[in-house]
């Protein structure tokens, strides 16, 4: 057996007419954050839900764990955590109630140390209904956990919550993969993606357009230098005719990447001689995201 | 099954904390049957208001001693609690909108009808008393002609009992339209003549001895023909005394009402008849203590009603809602079966009909002595009843996608077979094409079957309800299990 805890092959999935998914292949490795990103509608969730067993897939293969999604369903979903996208559970059960009937479903006993590294105890009598999103996030976690699986599936965990809420469950996510987990993360944030996966595949309408390590993403289609120049006539032309790729951000402003540091250098020190406002900045995956897709995505994971 | 257990008490915890799950399922119902129980009835005997109008007066303006005596007869019942009234129809739009209204007229001239009618009615009794004796063969010859001069005076005087003379016509002028069927035009207008008018609808008929009679739907008309003075003698035949009972329809006292209204009338027929000790002496007790009391009869009723939409409504609804916001995918993706989802629901609503059965029994009990227990096969048919309504909450519930349509949909059903199904209007009172539709429904065999074992401890009685509910509860299942959504929701 490889060390693939995920093995997809040719996998499709087909909506009365429309293709959700489209002849995807990929492998996801033992101990790795995994992580899929795309705008709406991509395909990521679908892709998620059958791997998870509960999506049939219209033809392809899968394999987690080394069992078939098709044949072995209950096998896998034993040996799996799962968070869905917007999870909800019983609204009017406690954080720990909600946790504990998990535990009973999956057959662990170690609720209360489950509770204790999600950050749940403090909280841990109230109604699920009652907490804040960053609080059910957290419960949602505690509730994949006590599955005690070395698989985990987080359909966009961190959609929705604020900037610290988000860096919290970024934390424990890390803290996840230190344990040796293997994780499987779908999200709209690239700076998530950077700063979490080990590797990623960008899912454009159904179809993989690339999957590689985060290092080699940002090096193919961020990397090098970015310069950001704000309104001035002389810069713009000189960014255009200097840069190797120019494109323009969510504020109006002229971007342009520069792969070859040193002619980066020898513009930008033009540039300052001009006396020209610019931002300096090394791209990262965002850049390359907006480079694969030829656009941005909003909060919501609109292409803009 | 473990796994079924942990998902049941989940279930039934979060749904012991919805106020208005709780409200609606339990003490809704529990509501319902103390008001219904009040409302109609109630209280240790059952005591039924009914409000009276005498309109029969003495010419001073003093009500008739007949018509008194039969109020206070009414009121002696212990069954009615009368109350008079100046005015029924006024009283009764005073008092509308509150529960059942029952009311009675005694209608003007009560007593003077009451009096001759009895009159043709002794005769009539004692006529036929004497007709037995006649075929009596130790009789003596004195004896005999006494009876027989009795006899003829008795039938003679008897033909003028219980009628009217109105006038005289020629018998040789009018005989010739004297014929079956039609009234003849001669005849008609001879009635006329002297103001009293035949309906188009009238038949005459040949009664016996020269007696004719012309009979509409309101009166009667006798015609006897007189040989010897050449006459034909026309009567009317006096009404008899008349009450009228008014009662609610879908009324569950009202039975019980006109049953005592009518008691207390034989009753009165039998004395002013004067033959003491008749059979006709009218059962009161009998009536009281087969016919159930208003809370015996809305006991299994409204707690089959609600177990039934507690499944049909809130099922429906809670599924639907569970698909949508995301509950049912998150227990979908852990390692469990759609059969252990199922079973946990199907133990939450058992339990639900359980706790609202004791409820109901106890309450029921403290308050209108009800002494319904609820035996083993009652504890079988409440089971039965509770899997297959939500069994059908879960199919409605795997069909349907927004909750909005599924209560709606939920109360399309469940309030019609509410109704139909005999829950709080007995189908006896329904026209027989909805009697139909009631057999047709699974609720009617669960209030049947309750019915007849709860409240009429009567087993063999319940044999067929179990039989059918039983199948259906099988077929529901099943549906329930094809229907759900374990994947691709
Ligand atoms: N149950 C369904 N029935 C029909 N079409 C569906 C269904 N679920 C998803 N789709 C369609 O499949 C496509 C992929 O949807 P999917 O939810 O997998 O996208 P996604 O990448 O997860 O999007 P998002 O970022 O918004 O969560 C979309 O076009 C969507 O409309
Ligand atoms: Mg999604």
């Amino acid at each position: 057996m490889s060390d693939n805890v995920i093995d997809v092959e040719g996998l499709t999935k087909l909506y009365d007419g429309t293709t959700a998914v489209d002849n995807i292949s990929f492998s996801v490795r033992e101990g790795e954050i995994f992580s899929m990103v795309g705008p709406n509608g991509a395909g990521k969730t679908t892709t998620v839900e059958i791997l998870e067993c509960i999506r049939t897939p219209t033809s392809g293969n899968a394999e987690v764990l080394g069992h078939d999604v098709m044949k072995d369903e209950d096998r896998i979903k034993e040996k799996i955590g799962v968070m869905p996208q917007n999870f909800n559970t019983f609204e009017r059960l406690s954080a720990e109630e909600n946790i504990r009937l998990m535990a009973d479903l999956y057959g662990s006993k170690n609720v209360e140390e489950v509770m204790k590294m999600v950050g749940v105890t403090d909280f841990k009598d109230k109604k699920f209904s009652e907490l804040s999103g960053g609080m059910q996030t957290k419960v949602g976690i505690g509730m994949t956990l006590i599955s005690n699986a070395d698989l985990l599936f987080l359909d966009e965990p961190t959609t929705g919550l604020d900037p610290h809420a988000r860096r919290e469950t970024w934390k424990l996510i890390k803290r996840l993969k230190r344990t040796g987990k293997t994780v499987f993360l779908t999200t709209h944030y690239m700076e998530e993606v950077e700063e979490l996966s080990d590797r990623a595949a960008v899912l454009i309408d159904g179809r993989i357009e690339v999957i590689d390590s985060i290092e080699n993403l940002i090096r193919d289609y961020g990397g090098g230098i970015k310069v950001v120049v704000r309104k001035d006539e002389k810069a713009v032309e000189l960014v255009k005719e200097k840069s190797d790729e120019v494109f323009k951000n969510e504020s109006g402003e002229l971007v342009g990447i520069f792969d070859n540091k040193k002619r980066a250098r020898k513009a930008l020190v033009t540039l300052f001689q001009m006396d020209c406002d610019v931002e300096v900045k090394e791209a990262g995956m965002e850049d390359a995201f907006i480079r694969l897709t030829g656009g941005k995505l909003d909060e919501e994971g609109e292409l803009v | 099954m473990k796994k079924s257990i942990s998902l049941f008490i989940s279930l039934t915890k979060n749904w012991l904390r919805s106020k208005s799950g709780v409200f609606f399922s339990i003490l809704f119902p529990v509501m319902l049957l103390i008001i219904f129980s009040a409302v109609f009835g109630g209280g240790e005997t059952a005591e039924y208001t009914i409000h009276i109008e005498n309109e029969d007066f003495e010419e001073n303006g003093i009500p008739t001693e007949l018509s008194e005596a039969f109020i206070k007869a009414l009121d002696d019942t212990g069954t009615l609690n009368v109350n008079e009234v100046d005015n029924l129809t006024e009283h009764r739009e005073e008092e509308e909108g509150f529960g059942s209204y029952r009311g009675l007229r005694i209608k003007e001239g009560f007593q003077e009808r009451a009096e001759n009618k009895s009159m043709s009615i002794r005769v009539g009794v004692m006529h036929e008393t004497m007709l037995l004796m006649e075929n009596e063969s130790d009789m003596e010859e004195e004896e005999r002609e006494e009876f027989e001069r009795g006899k003829e005076s008795l039938e003679e005087w008897s033909q003028f009992l219980g009628k009217e003379h109105l006038f005289d016509l020629n018998r040789s002028e009018y005989a010739d339209y004297l014929n079956e069927g039609e009234i003849h035009e001669e005849m008609r207008s001879a009635f006329e003549e002297k103001n009293f008018s035949i309906s188009d609808d009238a038949e005459m008929k040949y009664e016996e001895n020269g007696s004719w009679t012309i009979e509409d739907e309101e009166k009667k008309f006798i015609i006897q023909e007189d040989e010897e003075e050449n006459k034909l003698h026309i009567f009317r035949e006096k009404e008899s005394a008349k009450i009228v009972v008014y009662t609610s329809p879908g009324d569950q006292g009202g039975q019980v009402v006109q049953g005592t209204v009518r008691g207390v009338v034989d009753s009165f027929d039998s004395r002013m008849i004067g033959v003491e000790d008749t059979t006709i002496e009218v059962g009161e007790e009998t009536t009281e203590d087969e016919e159930l009391q208003p809370a015996d009869y809305y006991l299994p009723g409204i707690l089959t009603a609600f177990i039934m939409t507690n499944g049909i409504i809130a099922v429906t609804t809670t599924t639907t809602e569970y698909k949508r916001n995301g509950v049912l995918k998150r227990l979908s993706a852990a390692p469990i079966q759609k059969k252990d989802w199922i079973l946990a629901n199907v133990g939450q609503q058992t339990l639900l009909a359980f706790i609202l059965t004791g409820v109901m029994i106890l309450l029921s009990r403290i308050l209108f002595d009800v002494q319904a227990v609820p035996g083993i096969y009652s504890l079988g048919l409440i089971f039965l009843g509770a899997v297959a309504f939500c069994s059908v909450g879960m199919v409605l519930g795997g069909f349907i996608k927004d909750v909005e349509a599924a209560s709606g949909i939920g109360n399309a059903i469940a309030f019609p077979m509410m109704f139909l199904s005999g829950a709080f209007v007995p189908i006896e009172q329904f026209p027989g094409y909805l009697r139909t539709v009631a057999r047709a429904l699974p609720l009617y065999y669960f209030h049947q079957g309750l019915q007849e074992l709860m409240i009429l401890e009567n087993l063999s009685g319940a044999i067929i309800p179990y039989i059918v509910l039983g199948s259906l509860t099988v077929v529901f299942l099943i549906a329930a299990i094809k229907v759900t959504d374990w994947k691709d929701m």
